[in-house]
């Protein structure tokens, strides 16, 4: 992040671009997005006219069946899921990924954190960072199931393990890249090192961390609905796979656009939540 | 020549029996290139300063003044050599040696008062009687109105105000500067030498401060050591009235002694 000239207001417009109001700016790129999402409709309207209703629906089928289907759904009754709806479904499915990134993100951060002064913590760290962030940990997904069964710790584990791995990796880049003058700083200041850690090294790094959250939050919600899909209690990973099974396009894609809309509804709140705690920074 | 106080610094009586607060000797010190060859930054240099001084250590760039300074810092091993902080040998960065730094290092993270205010906090000083000190420190920089304002809303020069107030209120006996206005513009850059200079006279700190501007040492300093090359070159007193105004400096005994700095900082 380059310091913007600390001669110039805060707010600047873009160098040589046209001298638009910030609130014209917005409505342009409002516009923009709303287009964007009519063109994908239309595409896909087109493409469901020309193939069979077997394979793909138009986007007014699905939005009927998420709308039949969101609180009860007798038809996935048949694979146990009782009479609960897309939208039951997906709460179990949320649950699992705040409860497993959570746990995973803090106990990640705080490993990753630590073991850039603790050498041996280090040195025992880096090896797991290493492989489970090269092997992708779905591989183990199967592994967890049999050690577990199929409950809930089984997905929340597999979650809270991968945002683990991630943010220990996150932390550790973080706090390295800060500039080493305000530790230096500090240290004439009279701060310990864990004071240090409180006031220097977690809030200098939060920026980094965040956007590190965003992308962990963003694979989490694959590893769940695959973990359940594999075999779980509940969940929208358990309705797709149900909905497989029936080949019914139409919930199918209802569950891909549900799964969709909370995926981008967190991380906007996640983006408002950072936005709050640093903005310091911007 | 003119009555120029030139001392070697083995020599220096110059401030009485005073006990030195800050006492080098034999220091040098070399740093690996990449390539492996040695390139030696400081050369036995030896120094005594007095509390209460007002130090200016003046070279040209990459003379090895910033060296000296993060030595006595703590931010850098002594290798060769000992120094002396009141008396006792530098092994880290402390409390007694509050730094005013070459770059920006005000905490962007926290607000201009909690800035002021960290060292205090960190040292569990009471909160009444931390109010108390920030709230003067702000007042002496001019930075009352903009207390609870975030570092990155502030111009180059509010910042160093920052970091001034920062230091003062953690109120170390010896204050090391690294050419802290270096990349500010001339009005700024004056209007804060008046600041600090405003600021070490009523608190009577000891201050070492590295600067390459021949003008700001002799408009700062009691006292100016002109490093070249890794040594010391010169060691003067400038014993001209305060404040050093302009007209100060432009006397028959400012302009001989501005001579005689950049003769030795190698102009002239």
């Amino acid at each position: 992040m380059a310091a913007a000239d600390p001669d110039l207001p805060a707010v600047a417009g873009p160098v040589g671009g046209d001298q638009l109001p910030l609130w014209r700016l917005e409505i342009g790129r409002f516009l923009v997005a709303v287009a964007g999402i009519a063109i994908f409709l239309a595409v896909w309207t087109g493409a469901a006219a020309l193939m069979p209703e077997s394979r793909l629906v138009s986007p007014a089928k699905a939005a009927e069946d998420l709308v039949a289907n969101f609180v009860f759904s007798p038809r996935l009754d048949v694979f146990g899921l009782g009479d609960a709806g897309y939208g039951l479904l997906m709460l179990y499915t949320l649950k699992n990924v705040l409860i497993g990134l959570s746990a995973g993100a803090a106990s990640g951060i705080l490993l990753g954190v630590a073991s850039v002064f603790i050498r041996p913590l280090r040195a025992a760290i880096d090896p797991i960072v290493l492989v489970m962030g090269t092997v992708p940990v779905l591989v183990a997904a199967p592994l967890f199931l049999l050690w577990f069964g199929i409950v809930p710790f089984t997905q929340i584990l597999l979650v809270a393990f991968y945002s683990a791995v991630m943010m220990m990796l996150f932390s550790q880049k973080a706090v390295e890249n800060l500039d080493p003058i305000y530790e230096r700083s500090a240290m004439t200041f009279g701060a310990t090192l864990s004071q240090r850690l409180r006031h220097i090294f977690i809030p200098g790094s939060i920026p980094e961390l965040v956007g590190g959250l965003r992308i962990t939050l963003a694979s989490a919600w694959g590893l769940e609905v695959f973990a359940e899909i594999l075999g779980a209690p509940s969940g929208i990973g358990q309705a797709i796979k149900a909905l497989t099974n029936l080949n019914n396009v139409s919930g199918l894609l209802a569950c891909v656009v549900i799964v969709a809309v909370v995926a981008i509804a967190t991380d906007a709140l996640l983006v408002l939540l950072a936005r709050r705690i640093t903005r310091w920074a911007r | 020549m003119t009555s120029l106080a030139m001392n070697k610094p083995d020599s220096r009586e110059s401030s009485g029996k005073r006990e030195a607060i800050v006492s080098i000797r034999g220091l040098s010190h070399s740093f690996a290139r990449a390539d492996g060859t040695m390139v030696t930054a400081l050369h036995d240099i030896s120094l005594d300063v007095s509390a209460g001084e007002f130090v200016c250590i003046l070279g040209r760039s990459g003379h090895g003044k910033t060296t000296l300074l993060n030595l006595i810092a703590g931010f850098l091993p002594t290798k060769q050599g000992e120094v002396r902080v009141l008396g006792r040998p530098v092994v880290s960065p402390g409390i007694d040696r509050g730094v005013i730094f070459q770059r920006d290092a005000v905490f962007p993270w926290m607000r201009v008062t909690d800035n002021v205010d960290f060292g205090l906090r960190m040292r569990g000083v009471k909160k009444s009687e931390r109010d108390r000190i920030v709230t003067k420190y702000l007042g002496l920089v001019g930075l009352s109105s903009v207390a609870k304002v975030w570092p990155r809303e502030l111009s180059g020069g509010m910042r160093a105000r920052v970091a001034i107030a920062a230091v003062f209120a953690n109120d170390p006996p010896i204050l090391l500067a690294d050419e802290p206005f270096g990349a500010l513009d001339y009005v700024t850059r004056r209007q804060l030498q008046v600041v600090l200079h405003d600021l070490w006279r009523s608190t009577g700190k000891t201050v070492l401060f590295v600067t390459h501007d021949v003008d700001e040492a002799m408009t700062l300093g009691t006292r100016v050591i002109v490093i070249g090359n890794g040594a010391i070159a010169a060691d003067c007193s400038i014993d001209l009235p305060m404040p050093r105004t302009d007209d100060v400096i432009a006397t028959e005994h400012g302009l001989a002694l501005k001579h005689v700095l950049l003769h030795h900082i190698g102009l002239e």
